[in-house]
């Protein structure tokens, strides 16, 4: 039973932090077409953010929620800066490839020279500990994993019930016919970003408040995020999240019973099956223009 | 007409094979002579890594650039390459010229097997499958770490050899000539190769897939070509380089030479082969002449591929071409 409920809160609480990064690089992807190969860099900035904040003394309260709409700041200059000039190009996808890479290279030597190599860790959410079916976790784990959802379930609203969050889809589905109805296409491009920026900024101060942080401290969660991306389809937001969940119990499962080590291999291995069987991912459905 | 006229198809606007060629030769006797301006070893060594960059790099350009199939996967080849060595010359005592030749084999049909799950995909999900690969095989080789030293690498990997010349006193001479016969051979065979009939039916193939296809191109047939051919160097590179640093480390499967190999490949221009070569010059010595900007040194060497994705799009050898344009015009109106 404890091995039972070991990998149950374990999955639940990584499937959460991967969905929080997995849906911000969808949410890229479906709407501009690129995939943000700094958003990993976007995740320990979020956590320094966060860091810095609070270190000047301000409540946790304020500190966090802050930090999530400076790294919103961030992810429009970025987007702004070096993707939107490449909008048209041909072979955009591969040179945003380069230039988000080159700019998370930046962005992470940047933080390493203000903040340096020491890691640094943030204050937990909730502190204290608790024993559920047997099993120890700590406060901050579960105020996670009840966290996440709600914050997801937001963004699925808004995404589904406001004007707003309909033209960004809009822009998604059909470019062209968005900037014909009068929808201001760059402004949405510069917003799926900011909103893509403070998720992974989010995901990076829950990870900052149970790990310690330091300034490369992004790279796995994007390989992780990349793989729930491309396991749940890309076309849609519900997609990654349920592969999100679904990656995290299988690495829970795959930790406890072939160990640390095979784990990563057997990842990559059930994702090369998948993409073989199904190349638009198991959540998606079989639609076109998805090359 | 000879043969070599009906096997290799001119078209318009395209260099001609005796003006290449000219410039081939041209440019690498003058590579050839470097050692006699650059006598100490740091500046040998210098010119040693950009040979293996510029090998790695330029084949990256044949399965990128040409193909258009986004293999992500390719900077595992040449560490397929290093540790195939490593084991071969260390572990079972092969002949090192042999287990370098071997390397190359080994990448290729690695490079072969990883193109079946890639058959049936498209654009950004190749990237996934490919860079799945490279993470697949350095977590081979760190869990067989009783072979491979794990994520400690091999060191005291046998060096090369040449008759009783002795490749260590010799102030990096032999290695140098050897990157730079390895360098000429990939490059004369990368070049041959993308202006054969097998070339232009990849181009046609990224080009318009669906028109190349219905005029009979094979797109499995030439994709599995494309990576098999851009493996082979890519795996004597990675042979090599782990012969002359002596060890193999599990760094190169890292995103770090990953990208800096992929500016490389971008940064010159892709469909070029020529272009990738005088990036990994350009950005390689940069980065050496900024060596005492410690920390600063990686980031400028990202601002400066930002800034030149950004206004060249071509890369490099686009920027070239923008300059020698504007001087051919300027020297014609005097005319």
């Amino acid at each position: 039973m404890s091995v039972f409920s070991d990998i149950f809160f374990g999955g639940l609480f990584q499937g959460s932090l991967y969905a929080m990064m997995a849906v911000g690089l969808a949410l890229v992807w479906t709407t501009i077409g690129v995939f943000n190969f700094s958003h990993g860099v976007f995740m320990m900035l979020g956590a320094y953010f966060a860091w810095q904040l609070v270190a000047f003394g301000l409540p946790v309260v304020i500190a966090f929620p802050l930090a999530v709409i400076v790294m919103a700041g961030a992810g429009w200059i970025l987007q702004a800066s070096v993707v939107r000039p490449l909008i048209g190009r041909p072979n955009i996808v591969l040179v945003v490839v380069i230039t988000t890479l080159a700019a998370g290279s930046l962005i992470e030597n940047g933080a390493l020279t203000v903040w340096g190599p020491r890691s640094k860790q943030l204050p937990s959410l909730i502190e204290g500990n608790t024993t559920i079916a047997g099993v120890g976790v700590s406060l901050h784990q579960i105020a996670i994993i009840v966290i996440t959802p709600l914050i997801l379930a937001a963004l699925w609203s808004f995404l589904n019930r406001t004007r707003l969050g309909l033209a960004l889809r809009a822009v998604a589905q059909n470019e062209d016919a968005s900037q014909l109805v009068g929808l201001n296409v760059t402004a949405l491009y510069g917003l799926a970003f900011a909103i893509a920026a403070s998720l992974a900024g989010l995901a990076g101060i829950f990870m900052g408040g149970y790990r310690f942080m330091n300034p490369s401290m992004g790279a796995d969660p994007l390989l992780k995020a990349l793989i729930v991306v491309v396991f749940g389809g890309i076309s849609s937001i519900s997609g990654p999240i349920f592969a999100a969940y679904l990656i995290g119990f299988f690495e829970a499962a795959s930790n406890y019973y072939f160990g640390l080590y095979w784990t990563p291999a057997l990842l990559f291995l059930v994702l090369i099956a998948t993409l073989m069987v199904r190349p638009e991912g198991i959540f998606a459905s079989r639609s076109r223009g998805l090359a | 007409m000879t043969l070599l006229d009906i096997a290799i198809p001119s078209a318009p606007g395209r260099i001609t094979w005796n003006r290449e060629a000219i410039g081939f030769v041209v440019g690498f006797l003058l590579l050839a002579l470097l050692p006699l301006v650059f006598g100490d070893s740091y500046s040998r060594h210098v010119l040693i890594m950009i040979f293996i960059y510029a090998v790695v790099a330029s084949n990256w350009d044949l399965s990128l650039g040409y193909g258009g199939v986004f293999n992500f996967g390719h900077l595992a080849l040449f560490g397929i390459g290093v540790y195939v060595y490593s084991l071969l010359a260390k572990m079972a005592g092969i002949d090192p010229w042999i287990a370098l030749f071997a390397s190359g084999v080994i990448a290729t049909l690695a490079a072969v097997l990883v193109t079946i799950p890639i058959l049936r995909l498209k654009g950004i999900y190749i990237i996934l499958v490919t860079f799945g690969f490279a993470q697949l095989v350095m977590q081979v080789i760190i869990s067989q770490s009783d072979l491979t030293g794990g994520t400690q690498g091999l060191v005291r990997v046998p060096g090369l050899y040449l008759f009783d010349h002795n490749m260590i006193r010799d102030g990096k001479l032999a290695y140098f000539y050897i990157a730079l016969a390895l360098l000429v051979a990939s490059t004369l065979f990368l070049r041959l190769f993308v202006r054969s009939r097998a070339g232009a039916s990849i181009v046609a193939l990224r080009d318009n897939e669906e028109y190349a296809i219905s005029r009979g191109v094979s797109l499995v047939r030439q994709r599995m070509v494309t990576l098999a051919a851009s493996a082979f160097f890519t795996g004597i590179a990675g042979a090599f380089y782990a012969a002359y640093q002596r060890n193999a480390s599990i760094d190169v499967f890292g995103m770090s030479l990953a990208t800096i190999i992929l500016s490389m490949v971008l940064l010159g221009g892709t469909s070029t082969i020529y272009g990738a070569i005088i990036a990994s010059f350009v950005l390689t010595v940069f980065s050496e002449a900024m060596a005492d900007f410690g920390a600063w040194r990686p980031m400028i060497t990202a601002l400066l591929i930002i800034v030149i994705m950004l206004v060249y799009p071509t890369g490099l050898v686009g920027m070239i071409r923008a300059a020698w344009t504007l001087v051919a015009e300027r020297i014609k109106r005097r005319a």
